[in-house]
């Protein structure tokens, strides 16, 4: 699985959505990407691509795509 | 235990130092032992005197199965409220797993109860309890349990 794929994926699992929906989707779009959901999103990340975030960079992940750019901080490329 | 870990006991006051639960619905009367960050044992005594008892049910007096997963998830509570950090802070159930109930409870019966915890980042806690009356299994259950303080400091601003 390509590395995109792992990070769809994870999305995909926690919040129970469709590919189609992932480059749109931000923060409380959907019911399941509540605060408890987005620590689940960023432990299954951080085990996937074995990183550990940073606080500030945990609370910028706002969106799919925000996201992208701040895992590539830690050398996850998308 | 590894070597070099404090073992800690916590009376009731102390329970309640480290968790918010109040009468009627407190249902741990000691910890007996417990390593914070890791395990926690404890157990509650179920009397006659207990509020639900008279009512459920009046000829078959038995602890509700809701009230033994409380049971359950307060001694779970105990192995991260016992945290300097985290201690007296409320928390929210968010998934109760693999409930199992092996044995009535009856009044006069003393539910001691073992839970572990498995993880514990950034104000989620996740782990196991098992129990037993008169060394035979009763309830059992998994718990995912969050601290909503601390998932607000991580939360995405939007």
């Amino acid at each position: 699985m390509s590395t995109i794929e792992q990070y769809n994926r994870s999305f995909i699992d926690t919040f129970s959505v469709q590919v189609e929906m992932l480059h749109d989707l931000k923060y409380q779009d959907v019911p399941d990407w509540d605060s408890v959901g987005h620590m689940s999103l960023m432990s299954i990340l951080e085990d996937e691509f074995k990183i550990e975030m940073d606080i500030d960079d945990i609370i910028d992940f706002s969106s799919y795509e925000t996201g992208k750019a701040i895992l590539r901080k830690y050398g996850v490329e998308l | 235990m590894e070597l070099g870990k404090k073992l800690h006991s916590y009376s009731l006051s102390e329970i309640k130092e480290c968790q918010q639960n109040r009468f009627p619905m407190l249902f741990v009367d000691r910890i007996t032992e417990a390593v914070p960050g890791e395990y926690a044992k404890g157990f509650k005594n179920f009397s006659y005197n207990e509020w639900f008892f008279p009512t459920h049910y009046e000829d078959d007096p038995n602890v509700p199965g809701f009230i033994q997963v409380e049971a359950l998830v307060q001694v779970f509570l105990m192995t991260f409220l016992t945290l300097d950090e985290y201690r007296g802070m409320k928390t929210s159930f968010v998934s109760i797993d693999k409930v199992k109930f092996r044995k009535k409870i009856i009044p006069g019966d003393k539910l001691e109860m073992t839970a572990e915890l498995k993880s514990f980042r950034r104000g989620i806690a996740s782990g196991l309890v098992t129990s037993s009356v008169d060394g035979s299994d009763a309830a059992s259950a998994e718990f995912v349990v969050c601290i909503p303080e601390i998932l607000s400091s991580f939360k995405p601003s939007n």
